[in-house]
């Protein structure tokens, strides 16, 4: 009935979820020092709710050897390092195979991202693959493999030399050795390049196969690796720096490369590593600034702007087909463009002062777009600059199509959704949830009130006023674009009131709130924080302080230039040492 | 029958290269019929055939006075309610659980009840901090399936903002088993053990080249292992435990095939929309290939996420308007009026519970053993909140379907007021054979069952 199978696998019997890893408690501040894990800020529960039966003495639940994580890393008595794990996030994984592959690799659906923090990288951090996740990496690696060696002249663009035989190993050796570098962002040892070069020959030595899907294979044996998948970055005690645990250079070569480029270190950032020259603060900056003039750093800004300003929620939105019919996905399309486009263009571009991007007429268009947003067309449809005229009620990043949309419901638009974005992607506030037994909006008579009247009966009710007059009065003020991001003066028939407070300032209508939102303090250093989150792939703690007020006060003293302040950031020891490290 | 094939021959000589050397474990096959006795009633050496879990959520909760039967007891004592109505045909199955509370204190609305509901603790950041019940179950009964963990699929993959994440299942805390939302790719995952018409094929020696390939790939996953803190160590685990799942797979792809009935998607439900949006073509889809997966032996467990906590997708399906489910009908908060999204909720629950009976009646349609799959199948159903309006966690909607092999009274309405939530999946954990004295964590822990559930 059944057959006997060897496989070493099944002897790593697993207690992923064992009785004793789950009992500590579940959020909130250790009492005590340094007994337990440092809490994350409370944004993933990365390290609570798993880590807290770990003792210095103790084993480590399952693995059998006597050394510890804290012995390992060389932490105090039993202080747990942030995990050191990334799993690379779908668009990594993407930017990686087409940099590794060729960009036409076709790289078919993995698991979804997950989100904390607001960014699938700091998610990355702490959540693993599930069993059938497992197979979509086989698959997608697969497909993208197929692609690549499809015949010796595309395998050719992918590796330094093609084998012309199961007995050209010298070749295959040195072909996997440097795909393999690239791929796991360090150097293989002898005994991995070995075992990658006889897979590869052992499945060339099959009838009617050849060396070509040998290497093939090899390459996707590499891809499915975990340290393929994930970007390991353990750090080790640096004599010269006290014991701190810093990263050595191939970890500074994969975390630059993760940070800028949202991809795997190409060679000269891998040389740079092995002569050496990762180790130094300024050699660092000297290969980020390289680095930022490359066309791959495009992708990884893409990617903060994509998770900091909602595209998973636009591209959840929907609006209904009858109220709004010049509503389509290729419109929603063009609005996420846009916005990559713009802040592309003002960062790696013009260099500019980021915080003009909340009152910046400047943007980018498409003839649909163009046409949604009463700009000229063109004869030929194409990706221009454009400028929004001076008297446009659009202005700015809050008047981009992509965050009115985002933020708003199938028929109707939300304040309060729009007003808990500037807190939260803006003004760097925590809104809390709502209470348990909230009471529902009052049933009033629809046709007589506008959606602001009825959110202000709304607040009238206590427990719902204090969050709610953190966020509507804010989404107020953008009540002159509708949920599909169109100019009105009216809503429900009523002229609409776009005044309000933010702070001390008064406004009336977006301009306005968007001038006020840049005049806060807090605009600068909120978005420097936001970078520093989705740079380091985890929400700051206690520990970065210091950190974080050093890159805000270099931030606002370079004038607000996101390429400085990511030179300053991959540069400082925020980036080059592990947290905590003491 | 005089000799062997030589497909026979290719295929002995294709187990020898993946089989090799070292220790040995047993290679999960579909359930076959000559492993049965005569009768088909239990297997040939007298051990019962296995009783199947799964879970099946539905997000935004109910109106509890439109969902709770008028009278409780068993049999003809109680009637459906307006909004369980749709499960008629399979109430002589069905437990409804009602009057628990959410003893988790709900800090989170959409995330701290359904974390409640499913593993009777508190959310933590936004994830669990104890394993789903399905997952405590796929423990105990798991081992041997091909698929060990379980098969997860969901219709809607549209999210519910500040609420659980899209999983309904987690093997622990960080570790969800997210679903798997199209049809077609579960189909082309199953239909490799399912025996096909005509001449057996030779093996496929692509299989043997995956195998090495994932030999190589265990022996960095092991190494990379070795050099992680606790955590790490745990997330490379659920890696380890999908490679090897993997690996078994491919050594099943060789074995003999299921017998059951697999159904294409693609040509019985060519109209099922896009993946990830809601359909009950594409749930139906989904029912026809979990029986199969379930009947056949290849899975013990599913979970089946209908829509996620506080899904934020449309009920078109069902002729609702094509808005925001949770604001527009679950709030409320319609532009056309509160009786209009009243009536429209009402329809919205009543279409998952629809949705819900398609899964069960097939099970109730699909012999297995002396009964039926139902008959030896238990499937938990619930929601993230009660009253939509409120985020009320009182008069939690509870759903116990299936006899799990003989364990479990059915045909009950069970009014029990103000008992912990947890007391129903940890009384389904126990009745599926776990050993477990407890479940759950501080208020959501539970120590005693439900007696009434128990036959």
């Amino acid at each position: 009935m059944v057959v006997s199978y060897a496989k070493r696998a099944a002897l790593i019997l697993l207690a992923a979820f064992g009785s004793g890893a789950c009992t500590g408690t579940v959020s909130g501040p250790r009492g005590g020092t340094s007994t337990g894990p440092s809490p994350s800020a409370g944004t993933t529960g990365a390290s609570g709710g798993g880590t807290g039966a770990v003792s210095t003495t103790g084993g480590t639940g399952g693995s059998g050897s006597a050394t510890g994580p804290s012995d390992l890393l060389g932490l105090p008595d039993g202080a747990e390092p942030l995990a050191r794990l990334h799993k690379l996030t779908i668009s990594e994984l993407t930017n990686s195979l087409h940099d590794l592959l060729g960009t036409g690799a076709p790289v078919s659906a993995v698991e979804p991202d997950d989100v904390a923090a607001g960014f699938a990288a700091v998610g990355a951090s702490t959540v693993a693959i599930s069993p059938s996740g497992v197979g979509l990496y086989e698959d997608a690696t697969g497909g993208a493999t197929t692609f690549a060696f499809a015949d010796a002249t595309h395998a050719a663009a992918v590796l330094p030399c093609v084998p012309t035989g199961a007995t050209d190993t010298a070749c295959a050796s040195r072909a996997l050795a440097a795909f393999g570098r690239r791929a796991w962002r360090r150097p293989l040892t002898t005994a991995e390049t070995t075992r990658f070069v006889n897979l590869a020959v052992a499945i060339a030595g099959a009838q009617g196969s050849s060396m070509l899907a040998g290497m093939r294979h090899a390459a996707w044996a590499i891809l499915q690796s975990p340290s393929f998948l994930y970007r390991v970055e353990l750090g080790a005690p640096s004599a010269a720096d006290g014991g701190r645990l810093k990263y050595n250079d191939f970890e500074m070569a994969s975390r630059l490369a993760g940070a800028l480029w949202g991809s795997v270190p190409d060679d000269p950032l891998l040389d740079a590593a092995a002569a050496g020259k990762l180790s130094a603060a300024a050699d660092v900056r000297a290969q980020a600034t390289r680095m930022l003039a490359d066309p791959r750093a495009h992708r990884a800004l893409a990617a903060f702007v994509d998770d900091l300003y909602g595209r998973r929620e636009l591209d959840e939105a929907t609006k209904d087909m009858t109220m709004f019919p010049a509503w389509t996905t290729t419109l929603r399309d063009a609005m996420t463009e846009e916005l990559e486009r713009r802040i592309d263009d003002l960062v790696l571009t013009q260099k500019g002062d980021y915080l003009s991007l909340y009152e910046s007429r400047a943007t980018f268009v498409n003839n649909e777009l163009a046409k949604y947003y009463g700009l000229p067309t063109q004869p030929i449809d194409s990706w221009r600059a454009a400028t929004l005229p001076a008297d446009s009620p659009r202005v700015g990043l809050l008047g981009a199509g992509a965050i009115l949309a985002a933020y708003a419901l199938p028929q109707r638009t939300s304040p309060t959704a729009r007003g808990k974005f500037v807190n939260l992607a803006l003004l760097c506030r925590t809104i809390p949830d709502p209470p348990p037994g909230v009471p529902p909006l009052p049933a009033t008579s629809d046709a007589s009130q506008t959606l602001r009247q009825k959110l202000e009966m709304h607040r009238a009710a206590a427990s719902c006023a204090s969050c709610h007059a953190l966020m509507d009065p804010i989404g107020f003020g953008m009540e002159t674009f509708d949920t599909a991001g169109q100019y009105r003066t009216q809503d429900n028939g009523h002229p609409i009131d776009a005044t309000g407070m933010l702070g001390t300032s008064s406004f009336n209508g977006l301009a306005q709130l968007s001038s006020a939102i840049r005049a806060q303090p807090v605009a600068g250093p909120c978005l420097a924080s936001k970078v520093y989150t989705f740079a380091l792939g985890r929400a700051p703690t206690e520990h970065d302080a210091p950190a974080l007020d050093a890159l805000a006060t270099s931030f606002s003293k370079n004038g607000n230039k996101v390429d400085a302040l990511l030179t300053d950031l991959v540069s400082s020891d925020a980036f080059r040492f592990v947290t905590p490290d003491k | 029958m005089a000799r062997p094939s030589r497909t026979f021959l290719k295929r002995r000589t294709f187990l020898r290269g993946v089989i090799a050397g070292g220790a040995s474990v047993a290679v999960p096959l579909p359930r076959l019929a000559s492993m049965l006795n005569d009768s088909g009633t239990a297997y040939a050496d007298g051990k019962a055939l296995p009783v199947r879990f799964g879970t099946w959520f539905f997000g935004n909760g109910i109106i509890p006075e439109r969902w709770v039967p008028s009278s409780t007891g068993q049999g003809a004592a109680w009637t459906l309610s307006e909004q369980l109505a749709p499960l008629l045909a399979v109430k002589p199955w069905l437990n409804v659980v009602t009057g628990c509370t959410i003893k988790v204190p709900n800090n989170s609305p959409h995330a701290s009840m359904p974390c409640a509901a499913l593993t009777g603790a508190q959310t933590s950041g936004g994830g669990v901090t104890l394993p789903s019940v399905d997952q405590l179950v796929a423990k105990v009964n798991g081992t041997g399936a091909i698929f060990p963990t379980g098969l997860h699929v969901g219709i809607s993959n549209t999210s519910g903002a500040t609420a659980l994440g899209l999983a309904i299942s987690y093997a622990g805390p960080n570790a969800p088993n997210p679903p798997n939302y199209s049809p077609a790719g579960l189909f082309k995952n199953l239909v490799q053990f399912a025996a096909t018409a005509g001449t057996p094929k030779p093996p496929d020696p692509e299989l043997l080249n995956r195998k090495l390939v994932l030999d190589a790939v265990l022996a960095d996953a092991n190494a990379l292992r070795a050099r992680l803190g606790a955590d790490d160590q745990q997330r490379l685990d659920q890696h380890l435990s999908g490679l090897s799942q993997l690996q078994q797979q491919i050594v099943a792809a060789e074995m003999p095939k299921a017998t059951g009935t697999i159904t294409d998607p693609d040509k019985a439900y060519p109209a099922r929309g896009a993946d990830g949006a809601i359909s009950r073509q594409r749930s139906q889809a989904f029912a026809d290939l979990l029986v199969f997966a379930l009947a056949s032996d290849l899975t013990r467990v599913f979970s089946f996420m209908f829509t996620c906590p506080a899904c934020h997708g449309n009920y078109a399906d069902c002729g609702l308007d094509a808005t925001t489910f949770h604001e527009d009908y679950g709030h409320r908060l319609s532009p056309k009026g509160v009786t209009y999204a009243t009536t429209g909720f009402n329809t919205g629950v009543r279409y998952a519970m629809s949705n819900l009976a398609d899964l069960l009646g097939r099970m109730k349609a699909t012999p297995d053993g002396a009964g039926t799959l139902l008959d030896n199948s238990c499937v938990y159903t619930t929601s993230c909140v009660s009253e939509s309006q409120t985020h009320g966690g009182v008069d939690f909607p509870l759903l116990v379907a299936g006899k799990a092999g003989g364990k479990l009274r059915t045909d009950q309405h069970l009014r029990l007021l103000d008992e912990n939530v947890s007391k129903v999946p940890y009384t389904l954990l126990t009745a599926m054979g776990s050993n477990a004295t407890s479940f759950g964590m501080a208020e959501g822990q539970v120590s005693t069952g439900i007696s009434g559930l128990l036959a």
